[in-house]
This record gives C-alpha cells, structure tokens and sequence, in this order.
C-alpha cells in the first residue's frame, strides 16, 4: 500500500467541490492508539495513515454524525461524505445503502484491501504502551513495529485481532476508488470462541453469560460504535414504555445485550468493534457471531457483501415456504 | 502523622483482621480491575496499576435504591446503609476525587446516602511507585503520594508497607493492628520520599491547567469543539470510569402494587440527558455536550467550588475508544487563547 | 442515614380541585392541592417564582412552578400541561386523588428589591403559569408598588391560562392587563397580534420599572429585542428558565444553564446575567 499515492487521492478527492469532508484514521496521541481523522481540506492529508492499528470501522460516522436543521435561509449542504473503509467496513457501507440508511451517491468510498489488524491489547502484551505513538506496518504476513533505531518484526499469529483471524472478506466489497493489491482472503480460523459456548452445557452456558453480561456498565459504547445501531430513537433508550429499566443489573441488562443483538441478526457484518470497545471485555462478538452464523447457515444469507440486495428479515417472495410474513 | 511498618511477612495476618470490616480491594474480574469483596481466608495482591472502575462505585453505587414504597402503605422503605466499610488500595487520585465530590453532595443539601456512606468508610490508600501511562495527577493538583481524602496512606517499600496515619479513623484502624506493626525507622520515611520523588519523575505527560478556567469562557464558540468531537462515540465511558463524575438519573420501577424510587449514573455525553420531554434539547449534538463536559470540569466546578474537577487519573484518555484525549484536548485550549 | 436530612423524601398532598385551563393534546390543568401533614403545612413557605417537584410514586416527578403566591393562604396551584409520562399521570389525577410535592425549589422574584417599583410582566402561552404567583403576589401587596401591568397571549383564546382572573385582576384599581391573540377570532374583542407586538403597542415606559417575561422561546426572543428597543436597562428584564431536572435539588448535574443550575442558581434569572450566558436561550 503506497502511503503517498493515499494521500493524494485524498487531498484530490477532498478537493472536490462535491465533498464535504473525508474521513480517516490518523496516529493517536499515544501508545498504539489511532484516531478518525475528520479531513476538511487538502492539508489535512499529511496525517493521514493506514497501518495495521487502524481497526475502528469509520462507516460508523455516516450515521452518528448529526444531521443539523438548516437555518432558515439556508440550502441544505447535500455534498458527499469520503470514507476510507476495509473490507469489513465496506460491508457496513453496503448494509446502510440496502436498508437506505444512506444514499449510495452520498458517499465516496475509498476502498483499502486490508492484509489484517492487530488487536493493540495483544500488542501491549509484549511491548507496553509509550507515551509516544507507535509506528507500525506490515511486514509479509507479520507486522513491524518500529521503535526509535528497532524494527521489531511481530509474528502475525501473536497479535492479529480475533476478527480478523475468522475475516472472509478481506478486500472492500464496493469502493469507487482503490487504494492497494487486493488481499488473498486467507484460510478462515474455526471460530472457537463461539464453539466453546455451544459446547458447554445449558446452566453452564448461563454462568457464563451470566459472569459476563455483570460486568456491563451499560456505557452503551457497544451500540453507538456499531455502524448499524443507529435508530435516532433508540428503543433500548425509551422511558415512555420503559423497555428496558435503567437500573443496572444482570436482568435489566441480558435485556439490553439479547435485544440488541436480536436486533443485529441479519444486519451485522461481524466488524467486531462492539467488543473493541466494550471497556470491561464482554466478549460481545461472540453473541454476534452466533447469529450472523445461524443466518448463513439456515437461510444461506450475508449481509453487507451486495448494496443491492433486498434486507434479510425485511422482504417476502410470494414463493416463500412460510404462509404470511411472520 | 505517625509512620508504621507493615512486614509483608504479617500481610495475611493484616488482610485477616481488616476483613471482618467489610473489606473491599482491588481485584481482577474477568480480565477488569475493580473493587471486590474480600472475604474471610481470601487474600489480596496489591499491584501496580489502578482499576477500570474508579473506588466511587462503592460510596456512589452505579444503581441504588432510594426508597421502597407500596400500594396502602404510608410509610416509605429506606435502605440501611449502617454497614461499615475498608476500601484496601485506593490510590492517592480517587481518593482526592472523593473529597472533591463531597463539595457537591453537601451543597446546600446534604445527600445521605453518599455522605453516610463515605461516613461509614475507611480508605487505606496505596502510594503509586509506578504511575501509568496517562497518569497526570501532578498536573491537577495532586501527587502519586497525596494523602487528601485517606485515612491511612501506605507505601510499598519492598519487603514491607510503611502505614502514614492520616486521620482519626485511620488512627484507630493502626492502633487495632499494633501488635503486626513496628514503628517506622527514619530511613523506611525517607526511603518512602525517593519513591515519591521517582514516581513524579515517571510521569511522562501532563498539561498546565493555569489559566485554562478563564480561557473557557471565551472559547465558546471555537472551532476546537467541532474538532474534539467529531470521532467521538457518545457513549458513557468517559463519565462513567471518572472518579469525579457523579451525574445521576433517577428512574421509577414498579412491581405489582409495589416499587422502587431509585438512581443510577448517568452521562453529560448521552443525548436523552438534557432532552426536554417536547423533544427540544439545548445540547442537541456531541458538539456540545462534549464543549459542556470540559467546561462543567474545567470552568464551572471552579466557578463553584474553588477545584478543577479532576484528579489526573488518567482513566478517560486510556479508555476511550477513539483517542479523545484529555491532555490533548487541555492543550489544545490552552492552544486556542 | 437517620441523622441526615433526606431531600429526596416527598411530602403527599391531596388534590383539592383540578380544572382545564386549556383542551386538546397538550392541554393545561390546574391542581389545587392541600398538603397532608399538619405540620408540613403549617411550615410550609414559598417565595413567588419558586417551583416544586410533584408526581407520582412509582411513576415520577417533574419540577413545576408553584403557581400560587405565598399570598394565596391554604394551597398550593399547579398547572400543568400535558407533555410525557409524569405529566400524563397527573392529568389523570382527580378531586381526592393523591400527589407527591417535593420542594420548594430554588431562587424567587427578588419581590423587595422592587418595592416602589412598577412591575411589566410578558407572558405567552404555558409561561402565564410561572408569571401568575408575582402577579397574584404584586396584586395583594399593591401598596407597596407604583403598579403592575400584565401583557398576556397565546395562539388562540382557548389557549389563554387563567381567564376567568384575568377578569377579576383587570377590575383592580392600579392595575393594567392586555391580552392577545396571535390570529383573528371571531368575537374576540382584543389585540390581535403576537405578545412581543402587543408589548409595543403598551408601549411601557422603562423608568421604574421591572420587566418578566416568560413564553416559547421564540417569544422571549423577540419580547427582549422590544424591551431593548423600548430602552429597558438588561437589568430591568428578568425570565424564568427550564431545563430537564430530576433532582431538583444540584445534585444530578443536568439542569445546567453554563455554569448556572436552573434548579438552584434560578430559576429567576436577570437578563444581566444571563445575555452572558450562551446556554441560556438554546
């Protein structure tokens, strides 16, 4: 990936009178942290990276960020949104257009075949956090990780991210331009996470989650960085019925998380950043993954690969088995 | 202050004693560091490091009860809160946090279900010798050895803890211990001062806050907020995991022909927080709610209280999924002048 | 917790009469209620402009302005429009029905301060009901006033709070009221006009005197423009404010106005130290 040849494109793309802004990722302030840049103009692109560090799925912003009222007088400002996606991000752009949630016109996509991320707590493992922000790259199948005069090279299976190890779709499922050879899809990890639960007796099950979904704060970071939680009115927020109590314990929030993730089956594109963020370590993906795998296999259905296909759950053929919709 | 010694040989004799009160230390959960019960024959390990959820869970509950009340009933239900309580371990910033917040739940109006708490509670704080990445609490007024808001203040000297006795309650928690103690000979206190001395030269970042208070005011309108905000999630991380946050929802819950009046944290950075019921809300997007979180931190809680609310724990920066980070941000206001 | 003082604890009162004030899907009632307790309501003291939060158990509280003035002996007035879940339940509420009331809650119209002076009040819609206590207040101490003049609309006459007092308060010798419509009604024989044109048309002079407004925002906006306009000093102008609360009482942090808690710090405030304050009018 020619780090130089990204940059360009995006300081012509942001250039362009029909693009409000682009988003990215740039270096944190620290440590192995890297941060969505928000890029306005052409000089914006000198930060602007794309490393094995950049794992958060900035599709994300095509719906968090607010739509203002336009002030009276005003014409609303439709100019498109850039965005750089990988392959799992770009399933999320796809989902958003098949349920209109976007506008395929509404954004430009940026498309980088990504060779795989690294889960940066793996990282920290063996080489703790500075407080200066680290350089990474990838090297062959394994990582580099540069500090002052040492190249370190990291051995892939060390610390490449979970999701990563069960990706199927490493290479950007849409993008109007791309950024990079594309990625042979590597031999898929059997997902033991998953499996391992299954494999454990009912009530042994229920410790499980049990021990788990305690842990919740209910910060609600895992619904607001997952690109397809993005009700403006959020029912697992509504007071007037009360759905879910605000009381913060197991009961109330097994609530929260089956719901939510009920809610995400047919839709999720496993782009992992639920558990990412979680900051107590609730292995949430696992909930996720279950059912994206349960959609695959008994309706032979993925979600976020083709934006024109019809929404799972939400179109019925005159030919399908069951009698009404239900 | 008088100065104890703890051999780490007497540890286990010294955990027995303290946890027939109560105890609570810090632990590790299911990979997150956090407050736990110490029962009778457990042990505890004091490392490095502070925990994901700040020592204000135990004195302000994430979710509590006020009252109970039902159907024919009068009279209205209160929760106990007579149960006296240790907290092992709390390090030097949350402990300030305490003592700052504790402006706020006197003001004017005594909350009595935090002040009985914290009334009830002995902290037995724990110096820092190694402070993390983004520790800061030099920068906000504090140190890694500050006693403000502990009873007792140890140290790790290596081979035993040296016990400062801060306050009465600590006093009488030593004088319960006495017979595992030494007195502490002088080189054990200065011993204690080069630790404390390493410890603040081991804090990399940090920012001058002088100044920032009354720069705020006239950043309000800022490009710099639109800037900050703009990954951010708005989500309660931040708030949550601050030891000197405390915003609270207070929610109803009924049961049959009874219920609960009762509270939970809440968060300055969720939309539905200051959404009125017609739908109007005067911080309609992250853009001020975050340019509100800074300000109440920074500006009003000085306005109010004479103290910037924050400790320097650090914990905001460290948690937050998208690199908002505080000492960048304080830079960057600093910057904006 | 027996030696603190617990300011989440309501009292009970019971309602004496409800009434609507206005009709359709967001209608205003007003609750007269009488405090349970004896003794509560033998202590019981407000100021004119303070509020309480009323409600239900097991439903909720919500911070309303205590309608009455301390001059109204007995009672306290609530009006209430109905708006989402507390409100809703209190409309439901009866004669003989039961209420909590906590409070009461925050600052007050610096009523002293003014002694001698005239007092404007500017009110629209809903926002007669926190007026209405410094109204009935001025009313009954009038001697202690140069006058008091009340300018009061709403976008219909079955909007107007308070008809029926208008008409008495209008009797009252050294009292001025007008009241407005926004659009032309059949039979109705006064201003017809938005309240911060009907405040040009009175045409008040400054001197001595004491301006309050109180409305939709888009009221306040324009009723401060004309009071500047009209060369009223900022401090001569004071407004209520509202924000979400659930406290009541500082502690929840969400009330805040800037470095101002509408709970506490107000909610009377002067336009002097609000115009400071970006939040104040959001």
């Amino acid at each position: 990936m020619d780090l130089d040849k990204l940059r360009k494109t995006a300081a012509e793309v942001v250039s362009r009178d029909d693009v409000k802004y682009l988003i990215g990722w740039r270096r944190g302030t620290f440590g192995y942290r890297v941060a969505p840049h928000f890029i306005e103009d052409a000089a914006g692109v000198d930060e602007l990276i794309f490393s094995p560090l950049c794992i958060a799925n900035l599709a994300n912003y095509l719906t968090l960020t607010e739509k203002l009222p336009v002030p009276r007088g005003q014409e609303a400002d439709t100019r498109k949104v850039a965005l750089l996606v990988k392959g799992c991000d770009s399933r999320a752009v796809a989902q958003l257009i098949v349920e209109k949630g976007i506008k395929r016109e509404d954004v430009v996509v940026i498309g980088m075949p990504c060779p795989g991320m690294i889960d940066w707590k793996l990282l920290a493992e063996r080489y703790p956090e500075t407080d200066v922000a680290a350089e990474i790259g990838w090297k062959g199948e394994d990582f580099l990780l540069v500090r002052g005069e040492e190249e370190i090279t990291i051995p892939r299976a060390e610390v490449l991210a979970e999701k990563c190890r069960l990706c199927r779709h490493p290479n950007p499922v849409l993008s109007d331009i791309t950024i990079g050879e594309a990625v042979e899809p590597w031999a898929v990890a059997e997902d033991s996470g998953v499996a391992e639960i299954e494999a454990k007796e009912t009530a042994e099950r229920w410790d499980y989650w049990e021990e788990q979904f305690s842990k919740c704060i209910r910060c609600y970071s895992c619904r607001n960085a997952c690109p397809l939680c993005y009700c403006e009115d959020c029912i697992l927020d509504r007071l007037d019925p009360i759905w879910v109590n605000r009381a913060v314990n197991f009961s109330e929030n097994t609530a929260f998380h089956l719901a939510r993730a009920f809610h995400l089956a047919g839709r999720c594109v496993e782009c992992g950043e639920c558990e990412r963020v979680c900051p107590v370590g609730i292995p949430l993906g696992k909930l996720n993954r279950k059912l994206a795998r349960t959609v695959r296999e008994e309706y032979g259905f993925e979600p976020g690969l083709d934006p024109e296909a019809e929404p799972f759950q939400a179109s019925f053929k005159p030919d399908d088995p069951e009698e009404f919709i239900l | 202050m008088s100065a104890m010694l703890l051999n780490k040989e007497k540890w286990s004799e010294f955990i027995g004693k303290l946890s027939g009160k109560n105890l609570w230390a810090p632990a590790v959960q299911g990979e997150v560091k956090k407050y736990a019960p110490v029962a009778e024959g457990e042990t505890v390990e004091l490392d490095e490091g502070n925990t994901t959820v700040p020592p204000k869970a135990l004195l302000f509950p994430q979710t509590e009860t006020l009252y109970r009340f039902s159907t024919g009933k009068e009279e209205l239900e209160f929760p106990g809160l007579d149960e006296e309580m240790v907290l092992l371990g709390v390090r030097p910033c949350d402990a300030r946090a305490m003592a700052l917040v504790e402006n706020l739940f006197r003001w004017d109006f005594d909350d009595p279900y935090y002040l009985k708490r914290r009334e009830l509670t002995t902290l037995i704080g724990l110096a820092c010798n190694e402070p993390e990445l983004n520790c800061f609490c030099p920068s906000m007024g504090g140190s890694p050895d500050s006693t403000e808001g502990l009873d007792i203040l140890m140290t790790d000297l290596g081979e035993s803890y040296l016990l400062e006795t801060v306050t009465e309650k600590g006093k009488a928690i030593v004088e319960e211990m006495k017979d595992l103690l030494e007195e502490a000979p002088a080189d054990a206190l200065e011993q204690k001062e080069q630790l404390a001395k390493g410890a603040r030269e081991k804090i990399r970042r940090g920012v001058d806050p002088d100044g920032v208070p009354e720069a705020l005011p006239q950043l309000w309108e800022d490009p710099l907020w639109q800037r900050i905000s703009a990954p951010c999630l708005g989500c309660g991380i931040c708030t949550y995991l601050c030891p000197t946050c405390y915003c609270f929802d207070i929610q109803d819950e009924i049961e049959g022909s009874a219920g609960r009046r009762c509270r939970m944290w809440d968060s300055c950075m969720f939309a539905e927080y200051t959404k009125h019921t017609s739908g109007h809300n005067p911080r309609p997007t992250r853009r001020e709610r975050t340019r509100n979180r800074i300000n109440h931190k920074y500006s009003y809680f000085v306005d109010k209280f004479g103290v910037i609310a924050c400790v320097g724990c650090g914990r905001c920066s460290t948690l937050c999924p998208v690199n908002i980070d505080l000492i960048d941000i304080l830079r960057q206001v600093k910057a904006a002048q | 917790m027996k030696d603190y003082v617990n300011p989440y604890i309501p009292f009970t009162a019971t309602v004496e009469e409800v009434w609507n004030e206005t009709y359709g899907d967001r209608c205003i009632k007003t609750f007269k209620v009488v405090l349970d307790d004896a003794a509560v309501r033998e202590s019981w003291s407000h100021r004119p402009g303070q509020c309480a939060m009323i409600g239900l158990l097991g439903v909720g509280e919500s911070m309303i302005s205590i309608s009455s003035s301390p001059t109204e002996k007995g009672y306290l007035r609530f009006s209430v429009m109905r708006a989402g879940k507390v409100t809703s339940a209190l409309h439901q509420l009866e004669a003989g029905d039961k209420m909590t009331v906590r409070g009461p809650y925050g600052n007050s119209f610096p009523v002293d301060d003014w002694k001698g002076k005239e007092i404007l009040t500017i009110g629209g819609g809903i926002g007669q009901a926190p007026l209405r206590p410094i109204v009935e207040y001025v009313k009954a101490n009038l001697s202690d006033y140069a006058g008091l003049t009340t300018i009061y609309g709403a976008r219909t006459s079955g909007d107007l709070c308070f008809k029926q007092e208008f008409a008495e308060t209008a009797k009252v010798d050294g009292v001025c009221c007008h009241l407005s419509v926004d659009i032309e009604e059949e039979g109705w024989p006064h201003y017809v006009g938005f309240v911060p044109s009907l405040l040009m048309e009175v045409n008040p002079s400054p001197e001595n005197t004491i301006a309050i407004t109180c409305g939709p925002p888009i009221m306040i906006r324009f009723v401060l423009e004309n009071l500047k306009k009209l060369n009223f000093a900022d401090e001569q102008i004071y407004t209520t404010l509202e924000n979400r609360m659930k406290c009541g009482i500082g502690k929840c942090g969400r009330c805040n106005a800037g470095n101002l808690y509408v709970c506490k710090d107000g909610p009377v405030f002067s336009y002097a130290v609000l115009k400071d304050v970006p939040e104040a009018f959001a």
